[in-house]
């Protein structure tokens, strides 16, 4: 709880789309959603819990260089490249997926298990033999794979029984031979059902099962046996239920009837962008290659990244806590970082105050700035050119260093900028907050406890980039010469949460 | 009407109609041909097209869903929806060593337990979006994940309980179509493909879910009767009034809750006149210490407290939950609201207001199911119940002071023992004596005594070579593979859902295309059965009307 590391999410755009195909619901969330559409201040909530769900750390996204849109996971659509076992690193083919299952069967793992569970939990009074045949012959794996298969042949029987493949046989004879054929064949087509209702009668009922080896069972209403069991075996004879989730066949009581699990395959997927079908990421085939063959990270082809730290100058910032005091200024360094070979332009915005229950205030001391272009990702012309970058900054800092000022940013480098955010973090009491910090129009106050995570500043910010580069479309990240060829403009939107830091409860 | 040309093309592919075909050669051996096309052109044409591609079977429970292709005997994913699921995506707080004992954070300023559940039945506070939003998380994880299958659209088949509301329906087919462009989704009702997995075609479902037990009598396929009361498993967690988390309160519940014997054993009677017949299994071979006396303390350690305890509690108290939350044994019948009723005595209204035949049929049907049902011996223990209840009260739904002095008065009863008995199930008479002995030789033997007359037709069905006389009349409890397996057999078998959706349909018109069912054709949209003749029938859904099924009918 006391380490708090700052962090920024950012909202795929595609949430929006998904709100707008629910046409047709209750009013309740539609309504929910025309209002914060309407009220610019509220447009991005990211306590609401629905924004859980769209947010992601720059890591998670990927950017479509075709239509110019961030991809996050929801909204790519995924192909099967390889499956393997992250055990033994098999690979399996895709069509015994469907006849083996999603878990490894190479004896192996499965060996591998019953060693660690015959030596890992030796608590649990589980004795396996050391063979890999399952103790109790008929246990349930075995029967319910046994009934199932059952009850599929005695459908499958009586619904070949009712339709035979008959048509084979009404085939041969068309029976347009005798006299009346004519006439039936017009009264089939023009629909006169006589015939139909002939023979309605006489069509064959599905039966029901009433045998086992149709697959029927009584249930056996007797569980004494079980309840004496669970009494001699006690609390450490169950099964926990982190146990039951992990197995395999579900509905396992006891510690006796848990079994080994194998491992659960895995996949590597190739992932297009679901408007152009471009192909946004491609791993490479082979299981122990983990690189990438195409991959468009957000973090690289578009977004900034953004890292915040505090500006440590401010007296009352609670260096040693780590914590923000209420109702105290403090000022924080963002530091937007270009990974683009054009200038970028950018805009912040963010609401004055931070939504939810507690709000503080926000403000962005230069919200429009631009960053250089990323020169150039040379490892060695990097680390040639930082000494004089660093000069460079100092020569330009040299202004900022004592006083952060509105409109101005503070730090500028190759290609990134630096800029102050000034907060002052709510009170985190739950009793009625002073009417200073209150927004009027406020009408209910919830006084229910702090829930997870309330503590949290967590600033909304809207981003909106703009750069121009080359007209082409076709290459990824060749894109590095500057020429004076015809430039288009792009320019990306998104919404972005910035985790500053905790504030102290006192 | 319009449904004549659909079904009526259909029976002439039966066994029946061959054999007949061999009688008299000519006559309904054409009527075959053009049944093919004709169900080629009706069918869906995406099923032809996509035959390898299994259709995915989902469950969705209110806190659990199951996932796995059709055809398979077990899902291949059961998720249940805990708060872990609803972070962030990169919040791996869950790993931090300390994770575990700050619940208490966590968990304030919610109801208990809220964020363990997908959705409530009461749809008034919640946001439907927000749910469409949690199952697509766990759908997605769940697909690519343990299924490992691709974006590629492919046909699923729900299903769902049939008490769900329309806008929670709506929001999880919009989810569906909207994220995984499922090509088409059909609807399967859960009792009903319960009963499909114990291989019976009727049955009286007792679903002992999260929020409700759900008492449903399934005739035939089709559900004919529900009734729901809110007794469920979550009151079951009250067990411990110490603050506790969730997790380990449901841990407990789970693994050591188990349920008394009923206190009377229900007894064999000779099958009287007048009162149904209960027919028990053997007697239970006596313990030589019943469980119910056992006072010996069960050790359970409990982590969420703070500081971390063990308790000892009598083995003999751990079936109080289970006593207080589904029988409630003191309180006499007339002290309960409709809606919390105790579960036998739920399951015995249930079987009560059922027509006579059907009710014959499905007490000798009964399939326990639902997340409860795993409790030790509370199956039995139902099933007791409700015997016993059948046996004291007989099928009669009039009762009260006034009915007994009815029955005991002598002169009265004479008369109308009969009737009483009708009441109760139809058990066919069969004196010893052959049926021209009784005719002939005793007159006045009461009419209801006289050995039925051969019935034509039923000696025609039971000329069938399929026929199998079908058990009824007694209380039976049967095992059920559970509404995955039935949902997962059924779509296997291409057997016609209730309702299927298509796509197109759904996004151009959404919830409110769906017609109700009364106004679409009864015969094709509501009460299509799985008779062979629907087996192969193949979709009929006209693009103009289609229907939410059962789901659809309070709309």
């Amino acid at each position: 709880m006391a380490s708090f590391t700052p962090y920024t999410y950012i909202q795929c755009p595609c949430h929006d789309s998904a709100v707008q195909g629910r046409t047709a619901d209750d009013a309740s969330p539609t309504v929910s959603h025309e209002l914060d559409e309407d009220d610019d201040d509220h447009a991005f909530d990211p306590r609401a819990h629905r924004s859980t769900f769209s947010l992601y750390p720059l890591e998670y996204l990927l950017y479509c260089d075709v239509c110019h849109q961030i991809r996050c996971p929801r909204c790519v659509s995924e192909e099967l490249v390889t499956i393997y076992c992250p055990n033994c690193l098999f690979e399996v083919g895709s069509s015994s997926l469907k006849t083996e299952g999603n878990r490894s069967t190479n004896p192996r793992a499965f060996f591998a298990q019953l060693q660690k569970l015959r030596y890992g939990e030796d608590q649990s009074k589980h004795v396996v033999s050391g063979d890999t045949s399952p103790t109790k012959p008929d246990s349930i794996p075995d029967t319910n794979k046994a009934r199932f298969a059952a009850l599929k042949s005695f459908y499958g029987s009586q619904t070949i029984n009712a339709n035979p493949s008959a048509g084979l046989s009404g085939l041969g004879d068309y029976g347009l031979s005798s006299p009346g054929a004519l006439t039936r064949i017009m009264s089939i087509y023009s629909g006169n059902n006589m015939n139909g209702l002939k023979q309605k009668n006489k069509h064959a009922i599905m039966r029901e099962a009433d045998s086992t080896n149709e697959g029927f069972r009584l249930v056996d209403l007797d569980e004494s046996s079980a309840i004496s069991q669970l009494r001699r075996d006690g609390w450490d004879g169950t099964a926990t239920s982190a146990q039951g989730k992990t197995q395999v066949e579900e509905g396992a009581q006891f510690a006796d009837q848990l079994w080994p699990i194998p491992y659960l395959l895995r996949t590597k997927r190739s992932k297009r962008c679901p408007v152009c079908r471009h192909i946004i990421s491609k791993p490479e085939p082979k299981v122990s290659n983990t690189r990438w063959r195409i991959r468009l990270a957000a973090n690289n082809n578009a977004i900034p990244t953004i890292s915040i730290k505090p500006l440590n100058l401010l007296p009352g910032s609670g260096s040693g806590s780590g914590l923000l005091n209420p109702l105290r200024p403090a000022q924080f360094l963002l530091t937007f970082k270009n990974p683009l070979f054009d200038d970028v332009k950018v805009t912040l915005a963010t609401p004055a105050t931070t939504p939810g229950r507690f709000a503080s205030r926000v403000t962005v001391l230069c919200p429009e700035f631009s960053i250089d272009a990323n020169p150039d990702n040379d490892m060695y012309l990097d680390d040639v050119l930082k000494d004089g970058e660093k000069e460079r900054q100092r020569q330009r800092g040299d202004e900022g260093i004592h006083q952060a000022e509105a409109g101005k940013i503070w730090d500028r480098g190759r290609n990134w900028v630096s800029i102050v955010v000034e907060v002052v973090p709510a009170s985190l009491r739950i009793e009625p907050p002073p009417a200073l910090l209150r927004k009027e129009g406020d009408p209910e106050q919830d006084l229910s406890p702090l829930r997870e995570d309330e503590d949290v500043l967590e600033i909304p910010m809207f981003v909106r980039l703009e750069w121009e580069s080359e007209a082409s479309h076709d290459q990824v990240g060749a894109a590095t010469t500057r020429d004076k060829d015809a430039k288009e403009k792009r320019e990306l939107a998104y919404w972005c949460a910035i985790g500053i830091g905790r504030i102290s409860q006192e | 009407m319009s449904s004549n040309t659909g079904p009526t093309s259909l029976p002439h592919r039966t066994v029946s109609s061959i054999r007949a075909g061999a009688h008299s050669t000519t006559a309904p051996v054409p009527p075959q041909t053009p049944a093919r096309p004709i169900t080629s052109t009706f069918g869906s044409p995406s099923a032809s097209s996509r035959v390898d591609e299994d259709p995915i079977v989902i469950e969705i429970g209110s806190r659990k869903l199951r996932l796995g292709f059709a055809g398979d005997v077990a899902p291949k994913k059961i998720v249940a929806f805990s708060p872990d699921q609803l972070r962030r995506t990169g919040d791996f707080r869950v790993w931090e060593p300390d994770f575990a004992s700050q619940w208490r954070g966590r968990a304030s300023g919610k109801p208990w337990g809220a964020d363990h559940e997908l959705w409530k039945l009461d749809i008034r506070h919640q946001d439907l979006a927000l749910i469409g939003d949690k199952l697509e998380r766990e759908l997605r994880d769940a697909f690519f994940k343990y299924l490992l299958v691709d974006s590629r659209p492919r046909k699923v088949a729900l299903v769902l309980p049939p008490t769900i509301p329309i806008p929670l329906l709506s929001s999880t087919l919009d989810t569906i179509f909207h994220h995984f462009h499922a090509p088409a989704i059909s609807l399967l009702s859960s009792p009903v493909m319960t009963a499909f997995a114990a291989g019976t075609r009727s049955g009286l479902i007792i679903d002992l879910g999260w929020h409700e037990t759900t008492v449903t009598a399934v005739y035939e396929y089709r559900e004919w009767f529900k009734d729901a009361h809110a007794r469920a498993e979550h009151k079951e967690d009250r067990l411990r009034d110490e603050a506790l988390s969730f997790e380990e309160c449901e841990e407990v519940a789970t693994r050591m809750l188990w349920c008394k014997k009923s206190a009377r054993q229900p007894y064999r009677r000779p099958a009287e006149e007048g009162l149904p017949t209960v027919h028990e299994h053997e007697e239970e071979v006596e313990e030589e210490i019943p469980p119910t006396e056992d006072h010996s303390p069960m050790v359970i350690t409990l982590n969420s407290c703070k500081p971390p305890k063990t308790v000892e509690i009598p083995f003999l108290r751990l079936a109080e939950p289970c006593e207080t939350t589904f029988f409630d044994t003191r309180l006499s019948p007339s002290c309960f609201d409709d809606n919390e009723l105790p579960v036998h005595l739920l399951a015995y209204r249930a079987l009560l207001q059922l027509p006579l035949d059907v009710r014959a049929i499905c007490m000798s049907r009964i399939i326990f199911t639902g997340g409860c049902s795993h409790i030790l011996g509370l199956k039995g223990r139902i099933f007791d119940e409700v015997s016993i209840l059948a046996e004291e009260k007989g099928w009669d739904p009039v009762r009260g002071k006034g009915v007994e002095l009815y029955k005991t008065n002598l002169k009265l009863k004479r008369g109308n023992a009969r009737q009483a008995s009708n009441g109760g199930i139809p058990i066919v008479v069969q004196p010893d004596a052959t049926s021209s002995d009784g005719e002939a030789m005793e007159p006045p033997v009461k009419a209801a005594d006289v050995p039925q007359e051969v019935d034509q037709v039923e000696d025609l069905i039971k000329r069938e070579q399929n026929y199998k006389p079908s058990v009824q009349g007694l209380l039976r409890a049967i095992d059920s593979l559970g509404p995955w397996c039935g949902g997962s057999l059924a779509t296997q078998m291409k057997t016609p859902a209730l309702a299927t959706i298509d796509r197109d349909i759904w996004v151009q018109q959404g919830v409110n295309g769906a017609s109700r069912p009364s106004e679409v054709d009864v015969k094709t949209g509501q009460r299509q059965s799985m008779g062979p003749s629907g087996l192969m029938r193949g979709q009929v859904t006209q693009p103009n009307n289609w229907t939410l099924g059962v789901w659809g009918t309070l709309f």
